[in-house]
């Protein structure tokens, strides 16, 4: 599809919008580390629309799936489906040490300028061992953000989790900033960018800072470095985030149309519309695969 | 009866409440198999019915393993990567443990997903510690003292070394298995064969016993032989509301309901007696969960993913 034939749905939604937004950071042939939910179906968007030939991998040991359901987790059984490989936790995340995963997703609570992210503890005035909030903690997100060639962040934009200082660091991205990376060895370049709800952030070449690179539509600058608590520098080119084309916003439908991740289908799912959710998405997904 | 004796046995077969019972002991050491999907649920119901007390819980991504015992205060400690309930919500009672020390407070030692693998490959392999790109420079490492960041002798940068995790006890979740042992994953094994192999006693729960000729016509798929087997239970649904590759579909709606039914430490309790005490075993389990709802998430299952075996 070329620039010029594109047409941007007008009644999307704000999680829809960032779901484009990730699948648009994927390129074809690339393999993808993927989580769950929004990061997960901006990989399913991208080998729908630009990278049919992406592979997705899971932390669970599948590799290669292309599933005809909406992936509800990182070992939910869509994860075998069409896979090209299945095999165990610790072959998959040494693949991606040695080298061969392309892109890892990840989020947290907290940020901070050099992209480290906290999903392990808020200590809210308390300590690691008696924090305020005890979040789930790294998964494999410590091994993601270390090992994967680059990483792409989401998060929500708050004050309080744009931080000049995280509490704890549980996925390193920058760490003190330039050479860091290096001096731990670490195989993968670190994050290439931050999604948020607000805008998109880049990492300067030399500062290893995060910069504001694109606002979201009716989002002004101004409002996201009120959300931000380091001295947030902005592009000399900052851009306006495309809305997700018609198409994506499609696929987006189709492939969540429940709204689990995309709106607030989770808490209101009876096992009669569940049902009825595979049965139906699994005509209309195979076909968009076919 | 040695170690030796019961991994020699030729038929292992014995029901759930019988291999918990004869396994799990107060203050052992304990792992699971399963990630993200293929959690071992039946059998975390019945130590909570039997009651073991004082256990380390060592696990890459536990979910109702971790919940459900932190909750009820039998676990002591645990050595985990994270502990939750993925699409389905945080896990309310770790929260608990480690926020208010409620019902007690709990030892954490926090690795990654990768590295907690890696610790039951070095069990796995004998070995008394694995070394990794992970961890290093990070918070893991600096409130974690099992990790330990060396400078590479052989000349490179700086790497961690993660000790040998070898749990008394193992419990793994799989599609099928022989009488002898022989332990077959038709889709992922997470880090199952490992944890299986690393732990001194390993009790195998399947959705089917088959016979030691269908284990051979796919023995590819063999991730565990009988030889690091101690016991196997039949335990269909044992993964009930979490999905089975080539089995049974994700219980989503479920899952949401028992969030919501373990949202508070009273809300808790009550799931306990419903679902743990209110049903002798995991027949009544499926019974009250109803077989034919069960019977639809197998039924959908194959609409997907058919097994050929």
């Amino acid at each position: 599809m070329s620039t010029t034939e594109k047409k941007y749905a007008e009644d999307y939604t704000l999680q829809e919008l960032l779901v484009a937004a990730a699948a648009r950071e994927i390129k074809d042939r690339e393999v993808v580390f993927v989580g769950v939910g929004i990061p997960c179906l901006g990989a399913l968007v991208a080998k729908l629309t630009h990278a049919p030939d992406v592979i997705l991998a899971v932390e669970s040991g599948c590799i290669g799936p292309s599933p005809y359901r909406l992936m509800l987790g990182i070992g939910d059984n869509a994860c075998v489906e069409n896979a090209i490989c299945i095999t165990s936790l610790w072959r998959a995340f040494s693949d991606q040490q040695r080298g061969y995963f392309d892109i890892g997703m990840l989020g947290g609570a907290q940020v901070d300028k050099y992209g480290n992210l906290n999903s392990t503890v808020i200590f809210g005035g308390g300590s690691y061992e008696k924090p305020k909030t005890r979040l789930p903690g790294s998964g494999g997100a410590n091994d993601i953000a270390i090992s994967a060639k680059r990483t792409l962040i989401m998060m929500n934009q708050q004050k309080r989790r744009f931080l000049e200082k995280v509490d704890y660091i549980t996925s390193p991205g920058y760490l003190d900033g330039p050479g860091c990376r290096e001096k731990y060895g670490y195989p993968g370049g670190g994050p290439a960018v931050i999604i948020s709800n607000m805008a998109i952030f880049r990492f300067d070449e030399k500062t290893k800072e995060a910069y504001l690179d694109s606002v979201h539509p009716g989002v002004t600058a101004e409002a996201v470095r009120k959300e931000v608590s380091w001295d947030l520098q902005v592009s000399p080119d900052l851009k306006t985030t495309p809305p997700p084309t018609n198409e994506e916003a499609n696929i987006i439908r189709t492939l969540d149309s429940q709204k689990v991740y995309t709106g607030g289908g989770l808490k209101n799912l009876t096992f009669e519309n569940y049902i009825k959710m595979l049965n139906s998405s699994h005509e209309k997904i195979k076909v968009m695969f076919e | 009866m040695k170690e030796e004796d019961t991994k020699k046995s030729l038929d292992k077969r014995m029901t759930l409440r019988e291999a918990i019972s004869k396994y799990v002991f107060d203050g052992c050491s304990i792992a699971f198999s399963g990630m993200g999907g293929e959690q071992v649920v039946a059998p975390t119901y019945e130590i909570v019915r039997q009651g073991q007390k004082n256990l380390t819980l060592m696990g890459d991504s536990p979910c109702e393993v971790g919940d459900y015992l932190v909750g009820t205060g039998q676990i002591r400690r645990v050595e985990v990567a994270w502990l939750a309930f993925a699409v389905a919500g945080v896990s309310p009672n770790y929260r608990r443990a480690v926020e208010e020390g409620l019902p007690h407070k709990i030892e954490v030692r926090e690795f990654s997903n990768y590295t907690m693998g890696l610790r039951f490959l070095a069990g796995a392999m004998g070995l008394p510690f694995m070394v990794t790109r992970s961890l290093a420079g990070t918070s893991l490492e600096k409130y974690n003292d099992m990790i330990k960041v060396i400078e590479d002798p052989y000349g490179g940068k700086k790497v961690a070394l993660v000790p040998a995790a070898k749990p008394d006890v193992a419990i793994i979740h799989a599609n099928r298995a022989d009488i002898l042992g022989n332990t077959q994953f038709i889709g992922f094994s997470s880090n199952g064969e490992n944890i299986a192999r690393a732990a001194a006693r390993t009790i195998v729960t399947c959705e089917k016993i088959v016979s030691t000729d269908e284990i051979k016509k796919a023995p590819t798929l063999t991730s565990v032989p009988q030889y690091a087997v101690d016991a196997v239970v039949e335990v269909p649904f044992g993964s009930h509301p979490w999905n089975m590759p080539y089995a049974y579909a994700y219980d989503l709606p479920f899952h949401m309901k028992m969030m919501a039914g373990i949202d508070t430490a009273d809300g808790f309790k009550r799931w306990m007696d419903e679902w743990a005490f209110g049903c002798k075993d995991h027949e009544e389990y499926c019974e009250k969960v109803g077989w034919a709802r069960l019977k639809k998430l197998a039924q959908i299952e194959r609409k997907f993913c058919k097994s050929k075996l």
